[in-house]
């Protein structure tokens, strides 16, 4: 029923209600992905917007300066995510609690300094522009099913042994490695897989809004946003992120139309709220309570 | 060139290092890392750049007022919000304190404006030989020096320091040992955000002064402390020399823009190498 009724929205709903909604999508497969890497394994990776910023910026590369159209982009803005993941996972993954939060942290840093210092291909601090294309509903179905695969990949991963493997790395590494669990190889899938759903987004959502520049694709609150809507639906399991997706979308859109300049106010004491009242979000809270699937 | 670069790093170093060196004393004390660390910063270069232009104060004297000022504000928000995430994983400690900032940023925003603001105070250079050292600074240098070695003073001789010490190296033999926890977490947390809030007062003099000034100082003092070693006090001033002397030496055989990066790749070296940092798995 609600598949159905999301898969024929775009027929009916208006163009603001269709941009939200994929505003949702998009939240979904953010909050999903950082909930694989960090809701699974316990490594806070405090900049996952990188890998969305990434994306972004190789989707648009290829769509404004190569040509290319946007669903290859969006795959390659998934790929490129990947690569990213690769190259500052192999060596940050050893990086044990914060070190690790802060390692991340500063990659999102130096990102947007890159991609500000190489004018000639990303535009510099003065963005880049893609052509017009009005495609807001192929681009509503793409990112809704990024969202679904993200979703799917998490529950595929939570059911089987290489989810169980990650959550032991969660609990307590040093006996996951004494059990013979190849803690830095398994750390480092997890981390490629929650690269690529961002990566994807990212391209999507700069096909769509048409122009970013560093600062719209890395900001550092939206990690935070992604983390706080995993946090309240309850990480480590399969519908929080979504839950807590889409409330938190759904409360921030009521919030921004009314109170413009408190808002940001009122982002921070929803996070310190979150953080200090629920920190194992609501399936966490509704898991203690009743016996609920650890599926869920 | 080479050498001027040397002397600006150096004197940009003793900031880093008193800034950092708040930091270093919540991670060590609470192992909270705090994200408003930066925002606070920006906090005291407002009561700085307030007590100047409208008390005619000199930004230097402000120092002690408004260093009193944030303690207070670092008290108040240790017992208010702080206190629950001591010890608790990194996420929660990181998103509280994120929260803490742009709540900070926000309330900032509205009550000063992004307006941007400056304490025209001293300006010019004094020529050093064949170098040019920028007045504002030579002058934050020595009052960051100053700062920097009372608070080393400090934590070394009096009993309080001593506390705080102690709570770092093992909180519970140091509540065994009769030291009031709580307390030193309170004064701790306090006293780290005069530290920034020194910096602030003497940074109001050198930049533009606005409510997101602050962000940026978060995470150089990171830089400066994971440099350094975590928790490790006398490693925030090699860690802040060290960021110094990079950042200056980037921005003069790369560019400004990059000299971010570099200081992020040494970063993630030294993680690699010593991931306890330079002076690391020693406390003082």
């Amino acid at each position: 029923m609600l598949l159905a009724a999301l898969a024929v929205y775009p027929a009916f709903g208006t163009g603001y209600g269709v941009r939200a909604m994929l505003q949702i999508f998009m939240w979904i497969a953010l909050a999903g992905s950082w909930n694989i890497i960090s809701g699974l394994t316990g490594y806070v990776s405090f900049g996952h917007v990188a890998f969305f910023g990434a994306g972004a910026y190789a989707g648009a590369i290829l769509i404004a300066n190569a040509g290319w159209p946007w669903v290859p982009a969006a795959a390659a803005g998934g790929v490129a995510a990947c690569v990213l993941a690769l190259v500052i996972g192999y060596p940050c993954l050893r990086l044990k609690g914060p070190y690790f939060a802060i390692a991340m942290l500063g990659l999102n840093e130096v990102l947007r300094a890159l991609v500000s210092y190489f004018e000639a291909l990303t535009g510099g601090g003065s963005g880049l522009s893609l052509p017009t294309l009005h495609a807001t509903v192929p681009i509503y179905y793409a990112m809704a099913g990024t969202a679904a695969a993200v979703t799917l990949l998490t529950f595929l991963i939570i059911t089987s042994r290489f989810g169980l493997r990650l959550m032991t790395i969660r609990e307590d590494e040093l006996a996951a490695e004494a059990m013979g669990i190849d803690t830095a190889r398994h750390k480092l899938y997890a981390f490629l897989l929650s690269a690529a759903g961002p990566g994807i987004a990212g391209a999507l959502a700069a096909r769509d809004q048409g122009y970013i520049e560093p600062i719209s694709v890395f900001p550092l609150a939206t990690t935070i946003t992604m983390i706080v809507m995993a946090l309240f639906g309850g990480k480590g399991t399969v519908w929080g992120p979504v839950l807590g997706a889409v409330v938190l979308f759904v409360a921030q859109e009521l919030v921004w139309a009314r109170f413009p300049y408190v808002h940001q106010l009122l982002f921070g004491a929803i996070i310190v709220a979150v953080v200090l009242l629920m920190p194992r979000g609501v399936l966490g809270i509704l898991q203690l309570k009743y016996r609920l699937p650890r599926t869920i | 060139m080479v050498g001027q670069v040397v002397i600006s790093g150096i004197l940009a170093g003793a900031l880093y290092a008193m800034v950092a060196l708040g930091l270093a004393l919540i991670y060590g004390v609470m192992r909270v890392i705090n994200i408003a660390h930066g925002p606070l910063l920006m906090l005291g270069a407002y009561t700085t750049f307030f007590l100047y232009s409208a008390f005619g104060l000199n930004p230097y004297l402000s120092i002690p007022v408004t260093m009193a000022v944030l303690f207070v504000v670092g008290v108040v928000l240790q017992r208010s919000l702080v206190f629950r995430v001591v010890d608790a994983p990194e996420l929660s400690s990181l998103l509280l304190t994120f929260g803490i900032s742009i709540g900070l940023v926000n309330l900032a925003q509205l009550a000063f404006t992004s307006d941007l603001r400056a304490v025209e105070y001293l300006t010019g250079s004094i020529p050093l030989g064949p170098f040019a050292l920028s007045k504002t600074r030579l002058v934050a240098f020595v009052f960051a020096g100053g700062v920097t070695a009372l608070a080393f003073l400090f934590l070394q001789r009096t009993r309080l320091g001593k506390a705080i010490r102690a709570t770092s190296q093992s909180p519970e033999v140091a509540m065994v040992c009769g030291i009031d926890v709580r307390r030193v977490h309170m004064f701790t947390f306090g006293l780290a955000t005069a530290l920034a809030a020194a910096g602030g007062a003497l940074i109001a003099v050198i930049v533009a002064i606005q409510p997101e000034m602050g962000q940026v100082w978060t995470f150089k003092s990171f830089l400066v402390i994971v440099l350094g070693g975590a928790g490790n006090y006398p490693g925030a001033l090699l860690g802040g020399m060290l960021l110094g002397l990079v950042e200056q030496l980037a921005a003069l055989f790369l560019t400004t823009q990059l000299s971010e990066v570099v200081a992020y790749l040494l970063l993630v070296v030294v993680l690699l190498v010593r991931p306890t940092g330079l002076l690391g798995g020693r406390q003082t």
